[in-house]
């Protein structure tokens, strides 16, 4: 203790704001190096409105995922399943409107409560036949492509807007306001920003970080675990159906094999925005962030044209650098 | 604190690696930049700017997935091809099989304001939207391999499965089987166009000696490891058999492992498609005596470079389409044509 107050006050200071806002830091580093490696004839081709844009629009399916997996992995769990939801919900919804003519109101209310449906399905099946999140999302990751697959005949589901066709206002979903702003990544901040209220602000939010951190403890102080956990996953699910749609309104099409391994690119956009796999640490603008960073260097890598197995390896080792530093915090 | 400070370190030389990459871009084409400055002030467009003097075209390569081998091929003609046109810079990208990888990867094209697109679509409705904003914005697209909806695109370039298939019948009706035997036939996944394509136009190529008859045919799903177990049921099933046509090299080389474990294997000949210029590729199956004919499948790389040469320099318009031919593998051209098609 008396250490701490010692003259290495300052320096362990400034080590420890640097631990605590990590994502924060790899941010600005990768803005500070995108402005600079992006200029190509004298243009600039990151520090462009519409190449924000563009970063925004594709992290956004991603984030919007993310932020449910960021409650899963709160509670030390793990969900695979949200890329085959993302693709059952946007081959549903897609089959729904063009072969049965379904409104759009209808639409969303069903891509939405399948995803929820899924996650109360896993939810339930890991507190009441106690089995472990990868285990039996594993399962059900498969289950979902099975479902889809089925549900489309095996093939994509075009869609085109108009009268007797898909509702007009699901291509909204993939709309840019202004020719700028694209729809999917206002509706990614929307989710972030609720969701991190969710979690600081509410009894729900408190009771899933303290039985992430420490389940028997939560449960001797009176907190109904499973139902919390049951939860998590519903809203994982429903995340991962939202996100679905708007990948179908972005590709135009509902695709059973849509988002295979989208379930590993958020579980790193998490551990990059500093969440522990342990559970119990780790909040939702964390994450935002991480999926930010993820989107951003394939951004950068891509305006300069790095080859694109290059891309794996440096997106690898900046995996490898958050969970270091994250390992770096536990330790203290 | 030291752990915190390596990965400082770490992440600085990442930063030095990126910067290093863009300033080694910048400076060339600022060195291309410094010369035609007087056709700089009269283009604005980068696309109708056809046939103006530049040093330096930047053409932007958008694969949709390079876990295939045909496809890695395409992407290695293209790279082969452009060695001849110094002035071409070729960027690629690879979607992985993901069609909002893909997007974005185009989106960073338009953004870098190349002066040509060439993209192989993962699937044609998804794509279209980014390919159709590209040309909109003054890009010439060409597409390889996969349309988009619509005809928003400059040039497309494919191959003529039917024409493959109806080659391979004629081959094996006049040459392998000028007195006609029994034929067992390997198709791909079920539904997929060019399988569909390659069966219609090896019927007809059958067609003209009605002495070979197609005694079985199933799906395989275009993999070796199912055409093994296709190819013996139809073994089993059948006491003769003259002729495996599989409509693709590593199903022709599955049907021969199966026959091989039978004992049966020098009682048929093979066939199969594609004819990739690789180590397991269909050529060296040729080369190596174990399938009697392959059918080159093109992939258009090295027309796409063509084209955009005689766009981009030459100024001349391009035709809306291209349809490829193919060639003929046996043992006669197999290893002429191995190093021809850049195997190594």
């Amino acid at each position: 203790m008396n250490e701490r107050v010692g003259a290495g006050l300052n320096g362990k200071k400034i080590g420890d704001i640097l631990k605590r806002f990590q994502s924060v830091l790899g941010l600005v580093i990768l803005l500070i190096v995108a402005s600079f490696a992006c200029i190509k004839n004298g243009k600039n081709l990151f520090l462009d409105w519409r190449n924000v844009m563009n970063v925004l629009r594709a992290v956004s399916e991603n984030g919007i995922i993310a932020v449910g997996m960021t409650m899963v992995v709160l509670l030390g769990g793990i969900d695979l399943s949200v890329g085959s939801i993302l693709g059952l919900v946007g081959t549903g919804t897609a089959a729904l409107m063009m072969l049965n003519g379904w409104g759009f109101i209808p639409t969303v209310l069903m891509g939405l409560a399948i995803g929820a449906a899924y996650g109360l399905f896993n939810g339930t099946i890991i507190t009441k036949m106690r089995m472990q999140p990868f285990l039996v999302t594993l399962a059900s990751m498969n289950m979902a492509r099975g479902i889809a697959r089925i549900w489309s005949n095996g093939a994509g589901i075009p869609l085109s807007y108009g009268e007797g066709l898909a509702p007009v206002q699901f291509e909204y979903l993939q709309y840019r306001i202004g020719g700028l702003i694209p729809v999917p990544a206002i509706i990614f901040i929307v989710v972030a920003i609720i969701f991190s209220i969710v979690l600081k602000r509410t009894t729900f939010g408190r009771q899933l970080y303290a039985t992430g951190g420490n389940e028997k403890a939560a449960h001797l102080s009176g907190i109904r675990i499973n139902r919390i956990k049951t939860l998590v996953f519903m809203f994982c699910g429903l995340l991962s159906a939202l996100s679905g749609m708007i990948h179908a309104a972005q590709v135009s099409q509902g695709g059973p094999n849509d988002g295979i391994g989208y379930e590993l690119n958020a579980v790193a956009a998490v551990c990059i925005g500093g969440t522990s796999l342990a559970g119990g640490k780790g909040t939702v603008s964390g994450t935002v962030i991480g999926a930010i960073i993820l989107g951003l260097v394939d951004n950068i890598m891509g305006l300069n044209g790095i080859n694109s197995n290059i891309q794996l390896i440096v997106k690898g080792f900046i995996l490898i650098l958050a969970v270091f530093m994250q390992a770096d915090k536990q330790a203290d | 604190m030291k752990k915190l400070s390596l990965a400082l370190v770490t992440t600085l030389l990442f930063s030095m690696l990126f910067t290093a990459c863009a300033t080694d871009s910048a400076a060339t084409t600022d060195a291309g930049d410094n010369e035609p400055a007087a056709a700089d002030t009269a283009e604005e467009p980068t696309a109708e700017t056809t046939g103006e003097a530049k040093d330096k075209y930047v053409i932007g390569m958008s694969q949709c997935n390079l876990g295939e081998p045909w496809r890695v091929a395409m992407n290695d003609q293209i790279a082969a091809a452009a060695e001849a046109y110094p002035m071409f810079e070729i960027i690629y990208a690879d979607a992985a099989q993901d069609n909002s990888k893909q997007i974005a990867d185009i989106e960073n094209f338009i953004q870098m304001e190349v002066d040509l697109l060439i993209a192989s679509p993962n699937e044609a409705t998804p794509l279209t939207n980014v390919v159709k904003k590209a040309y909109d914005a003054g890009i010439p697209v060409i597409l390889l391999d996969r349309k988009i909806d619509g005809d928003s695109f400059t040039q497309f370039i494919g191959a003529d499965n039917v024409l493959m298939g109806r080659e391979a019948g004629k081959y094996a009706a006049e040459v392998l089987l000028p007195d006609g035997g029994n034929v067992m036939e390997i198709k791909g996944l079920e539904g997929t166009s060019g399988g569909i394509e390659r069966d219609q136009g090896f019927r007809e190529g059958i067609a003209s000696n009605p002495n070979v008859v197609i005694v079985a045919e199933n799906n395989a799903d275009w993999l070796r490891e199912k055409a093994i177990t296709v190819a013996e049921e139809m073994l089993q099933a059948n006491e003769k058999v003259d002729l495996v046509i599989a409509l693709n090299d590593p199903m022709a080389e599955g049907a021969y492992i199966a026959a091989k474990n039978m004992g049966r294997e020098s009682e048929m000949t093979y066939i199969g498609f594609d004819a990739l210029p690789t180590p397991d590729g269909g050529i060296k199956s040729v080369i190596e005596g174990r399938i009697s004919l392959t059918l080159v499948y093109p992939t258009g790389g090295k027309e796409a470079i063509e084209s955009a040469y005689a766009l981009l320099v030459e100024g001349k318009t391009l035709d809306k389409t291209i349809t490829l031919g193919t060639e003929l593998i046996t043992a006669e051209n197999a290893e002429e044509a191995y190093t021809r098609y850049g195997g190594k």
